[in-house]
């Protein structure tokens, strides 16, 4: 408790890290903060054209917006799987990029990653913004859901920045960590439903009935995967307008928290050795 | 003599020295166990108290430990056994300009720094004015630090620190930044933090600073403590000791 107490008292710096984060970061660039959308525009672009003109995946039509738009359906997916992607490379390497500052200077070392991850869902934010009017154009009626998205991208902020905490802890000691995480990342991703429905990912898992012999399907494995859920509920409100299911948003609401909790607890730890460990 | 500002209560601390640190993944795996080490303790069972108002000054020579010492007493290391306590606010200034962001201006830095050091948003403000006179950059203060030259580095750096006012400052050797003149100007204000009654712990192998400022000291050597007590008695016996 007095841990999290101290963490209220360095808002402060906080505030003032993520301000260094920011506007640091797209200093002496022309576009400035517009090349944060450069990244997921070229995605975008290519995503579409592999797999909704090469590849012809399945209408996606919302239920009930009714909109039929592959490269819109992909990018409620895709926006939230780069924030994530983002705060977990960049949080990993929090405290050793920081190594210089945390030997020197007393301050609650968690506002690192937090500050981070605070300064990444700045860009998300923007993002997700441009988003909300593309949809809004192309015919979702989405402004009434707003507030739900604002809770479940803090949500899932806190799902993000909990899990770099316990990474970056981590990366102390095992310094290969962030290179072996980018790898991990790239398997997540495609075992994230983003550039497809989970309905294909269904329809194999019935198919291919239990596994082994157990009742356990694909499926089941498959959705094992935290973010695979934080996706649904993201394509649910912004594409389909409808709210996620019930168990959806328990499940998730329940890694969030061991996320969090695990994060923080880390932190509360070791805390005191970082300086040393570094 | 109650008034304690600062209590060392036999503090001790050990540093691991790892033969083979395992750092890799790989080495976690091929050899199972986790490192090889070797405990070495770098000071043991020091219990001093600084009382409030004085300057204390913590001598010895190299590798005695007392960088170790000051680390512990800015909340950098934490003691392997033993408690530091504080009455009042304690500020560090182990390095200047630590958590400068260089493409960031000198004003932004002046509030990312400050905040750094624990100062809030509103004490910079009111003091912001002290700082950029002090620093004596006024003129840059919106061109990215980056541009500064190693002086004016230094000097916004120390400004920041030695404004964050606080009851107990914890100091390493960087009095001697920036040119001759803004030695001077530090010097005053190092001297008039002490006259309003603040409590300055500092390192330095400046024997003729500690008889001239300080009011106690103690010397450490290879970890153990050696003596503490009156500056004038603490150096008499070291130099005793090393002549």
């Amino acid at each position: 408790m007095s841990y999290l107490r101290e963490i209220w008292n360095s808002r402060e710096l906080l505030h003032n890290l993520t301000n260094r984060e920011v506007r640091g970061k797209y200093r002496r660039t022309a576009l400035g903060q517009l090349w944060s959308l450069a990244n997921p525009v070229a995605a975008i672009l290519i995503y579409t054209f592999i797999f909704s003109f090469i590849f012809r995946l399945p209408a996606q039509v919302g239920d009930p917006s009714g909109i039929d738009n592959y490269a819109l359906w992909l990018v409620c997916g895709l926006l939230p799987w780069l924030f994530f992607n983002r705060v977990l490379t960049l949080g990993v390497d929090s405290l050793v990029a920081n190594a210089g500052l945390i030997q020197k200077v007393y301050f609650p070392r968690i506002v690192l990653p937090l500050s981070l991850t605070n300064a990444t869902f700045f860009t998300w934010l923007l993002e997700m913004g441009v988003l909300v009017v593309a949809l809004s154009f192309l015919g979702s009626f989405v402004l009434p859901w707003l507030p739900l998205l604002a809770a479940f991208m803090v949500l899932f902020a806190l799902f993000s920045v909990g899990l770099a905490m316990v990474l970056s802890i981590i990366n102390v000691y095992f310094r290969d960590l962030s290179y072996l995480l980018t790898i991990v990342l790239q398997f997540w991703f495609y075992l994230t439903p983003i550039l497809y429905p989970v309905e294909l990912v269904a329809n194999q898992s019935t198919s291919l009935g239990g596994l082994a012999g157990t009742p356990i399907t694909l499926l089941d494995l498959y959705q094992l995967n935290p973010v695979e859920g934080f996706i649904e509920i993201f394509r649910n409100l912004l594409y389909d307008n409808r709210a996620p299911e019930a168990v959806t948003v328990w499940v998730a609401l329940a890694w969030t928290v061991v996320a969090a909790v695990a994060g923080i607890w880390m932190y509360a730890q070791k805390e005191k050795e970082l300086a040393e460990l570094l | 003599m109650n008034d304690w500002a600062v209590r060392v209560d036999d503090v001790s601390k050990r540093f691991r020295l790892y033969h083979e640190r395992n750092q890799t993944l790989k080495s976690a795996i091929l050899r199972g166990k986790t490192s090889r080490h070797e405990d070495f303790w770098a000071l043991e069972n020091i219990t001093f108290d600084v009382n409030q108002g004085n300057t204390h000054a913590l001598i010895g020579s190299n590798g005695s430990g007392k960088s170790t010492l000051l680390k512990c007493l800015a909340k950098i290391y934490w003691p392997t056994k033993g408690t530091i306590d504080y009455r009042g606010r304690m500020a560090s200034l182990l390095e200047v300009g630590s958590g400068f962001h260089l493409e960031l201006s000198g004003r932004e830095n002046i509030y990312l720094n400050g905040s750094i050091l624990g100062m809030s948003k509103k004490e910079i403000d009111s003091k912001f004015d002290e700082i950029v006179d002090f620093s004596g950059v006024e003129r840059f203060l919106d061109q990215p630090v980056k541009n500064y030259s190693s002086g004016m580095y230094v000097r916004l750096g120390f400004s920041i620190a030695i404004h964050v006012d606080p009851d107990i400052l914890v100091v390493d050797e960087v009095l001697s930044v920036g040119d001759e003149e803004f030695q001077r100007k530090s010097f005053q204000k190092f001297l008039e933090f002490k006259k309003r009654g603040k409590t300055i712990i500092l390192v330095t192998h400046t024997m003729q600073v500690v008889e001239d400022i300080c009011d106690t000291a103690t010397w450490i050597n290879k970890g153990q403590l050696q003596s503490t007590g009156k500056a004038k008695d603490v150096v008499a016996q070291y130099k005793k000791s090393i002549d």
